[in-house]
């Protein structure tokens, strides 16, 4: 078995041991899309600009949040592994820092990937969401990149902490700022030109808005080149730091 | 001239800090190990123990010197070292939320065992180490010295050649110990190289067939037992037990400054630097002032050696602390 193969089989293996938690990961994205969505579909009464309604528009919205949420629980595992001590132990067994933030990212991008899918094929069933099934492959690779970028930028951060109290405010002000100054939950559109400009600046709004044209389609194709480079780069920028902070545990 | 297991050289680590003064935490440590041997990384408290084991295991890098380990540079090659050691750290590590069996099949993956051989090893490294009625536990559930007892356990699943153990024995029951010990005899029988630190000296005197005493991150004394013994010639140890300890011994003993000095109800132990004569003449006052049950004299234990290099560490200038014994 490889190092990353390893790390995949721990992963899995812990997670394993509490199946309400995968079964809640898989499904809770659909969960809020029926609570939030319908029930804003209702409160906003017709459609969106470009003809959505707001389930067929917030369904990438959600996947984005999923995606973050899976991200920032992997990167509260360190403190778990901290605590266990099974942290500083694993930096001596033979594999190198980067399979080893690789690896513990691996497993819950299929669990993400897993959920994508889910929330995807049941808001086409449940809600006549118009979803774009010829465009799977680019949603797999959205929800792949993206939990495992999102999961690299809590990882500088979760390594870099050491109280996990200071990590929970931490996570509370990104959910806050990232969220909520995105496309995530509203088109950007009519809004004030600074906060367009915030948003348009914010990574979570490159994410959602490729997951919303390999969803439903929609979007400007010139504009999804640039975010998805855009997302690539914050990627491997926030890899590159999670691994220098790796390397930086004394 | 065969490679040495480890190979240290001027190795030194400084810790530094936002607020005060840098921490020389090793300073200058040179040594190296043979292979099959196991060797004994003995000091107080912050002595440069667990940090120079962390830079041994690829936990940190020195800030100047060189390791090497099967001579692979810890800092050039990190990979390649850890696929050639396990390590027992200080702290409790295991996977809590996994079962006994899974954190030995687990740590076994890493290593990259075939899966059936893993299965065969954790059965027979489960039946060493007493967990049959807990193997299917989540360590969760287990006591600190169960815990303790799956991380010791993990080494034994793979044949890494290089074994480092930082206080391994913390938290386990004396039979455990013994038995473990006697695992740790037979892998450096085999070849396998055992590194270890314990603040137990009667375990490293038990274990050990190399030591190395460091203080404030710098070697005190190197060599086998009998080498390091012979730094404290001299010194005796005295256990008498009385039908009842006479009154006012304690504090008569403690005025001669002894090395090392218990009393119990019924049992005096000492320790003493001071000539043959003297010691007898002492022996034969105390028998006259109580009923004396036992007498044993015998020479200096590993632990008043210990004793001794830390207090003629203490009253030198740490320039010329260092004694070195001999060694390889």
């Amino acid at each position: 078995m490889t190092a990353l193969g390893a790390v995949l089989y721990r992963e899995g293996m812990i997670r394993a041991t509490n199946l309400t938690f995968i079964f809640w990961d898989v499904f809770y994205p659909l969960g809020y899309l029926l609570v939030f969505g319908v029930g804003m579909t209702h409160a906003v009464g017709g459609a969106l600009p470009g003809g959505l309604d707001y389930n067929a528009f917030f369904l990438a919205g959600v996947l984005g949040m999923a995606s973050f949420g899976i991200a920032s629980n992997t990167a509260w595992s360190f403190f778990m592994d901290r605590d266990n001590g099974i942290f500083y132990e694993m930096l001596t067994y033979p594999l190198s820092r980067s399979e080893y933030l690789i690896g513990k990212v691996l497993f819950n991008v299929l669990i993400a990937t897993a959920q994508a899918t889910v929330t995807v094929l049941l808001a086409g069933a449940l809600l006549d969401v118009p979803v774009r099934f010829d465009l799977l492959p680019l949603l797999v690779a959205a929800v792949t990149v993206g939990t495992a970028g999102w999961f690299f930028f809590y990882a500088i951060f979760a390594l870099q902490i050491r109280r996990n109290d200071a990590f929970n405010t931490v996570t509370s002000i990104f959910y806050f700022v990232f969220l909520f100054a995105s496309s995530m939950f509203y088109p950007l559109e009519p809004l004030p030109e600074v906060f367009r400009r915030v948003a348009y600046a914010n990574p979570i709004t490159w994410q959602v808005d490729v997951l919303r044209y390999a969803t439903v389609g929609i979007g400007e194709p010139r504009v999804l080149v640039m975010e998805s480079a855009a997302f690539c780069v914050f990627t491997a920028a926030t890899f590159l730091a999670a691994l220098w902070s790796l390397h930086r545990q004394e | 001239m065969p490679v040495p297991a480890i190979e240290v050289v001027n190795l030194e680590k400084i810790y530094t800090r936002r607020r005060g003064e840098p921490v020389r935490a090793v300073d200058g440590l040179t040594f190296s190990i043979a292979p099959g041997s196991i060797f004994g990384l003995l000091g107080p408290n912050g002595a440069g123990k667990t940090t120079t084991l962390k830079i041994l295991t690829t936990l940190i890098k020195p800030t100047s010197g060189h390791a090497r380990i099967l001579g692979i540079d810890v800092v050039g090659d990190p990979l390649k070292v850890r696929q050639h050691i396990s390590v027992v750290i200080q702290e409790s590590a295991v996977e809590l939320f996994l079962s006994v069996r899974d954190n030995l099949h687990t740590f076994a993956r890493f290593h990259r065992l075939p899966v059936d051989e893993i299965e065969r090893r954790a059965s027979r490294v489960i039946a060493q180490f007493g967990l049959e009625s807990e193997s299917s536990k989540k360590v969760m559930d287990l006591s600190g010295g169960f815990r303790r007892r799956v991380q010791v356990a993990k080494v034994f699943m793979v044949d890494t050649p290089v074994v480092f153990l930082d206080e391994f024995s913390t938290g386990m029951d004396p039979i455990l110990k013994r038995s473990v010990m006697g695992l740790l005899r037979e892998s450096a029988q085999r070849g396998r190289t055992i590194v270890l630190t314990t603040q137990i000296l009667q375990e490293a005197e038990e274990l050990c067939d190399d030591i190395l005493i460091v203080s404030r991150g710098r070697e005190v004394a190197r060599g086998d037992l009998h080498t390091l013994k012979l730094l404290a010639s001299g010194v005796y140890e005295v256990t008498m037990t009385f039908n009842r300890v006479p009154e006012g011994l304690e504090t008569e003993l403690a005025a001669r400054h002894p090395l090392r000095l218990s009393v119990s109800a019924t049992t005096v132990e000492i320790a003493l630097k001071e000539p043959e004569h003297q010691v007898l003449e002492l022996v034969t006052a105390l028998s006259k002032r109580a009923q004396v049950l036992r007498v044993e004299i015998g020479g200096a234990s590993l632990e008043d050696v210990f004793v001794q290099l830390m207090l003629d560490g203490a009253h030198e200038t740490p320039e010329h602390a260092a004694i070195t014994g001999g060694g390889r």
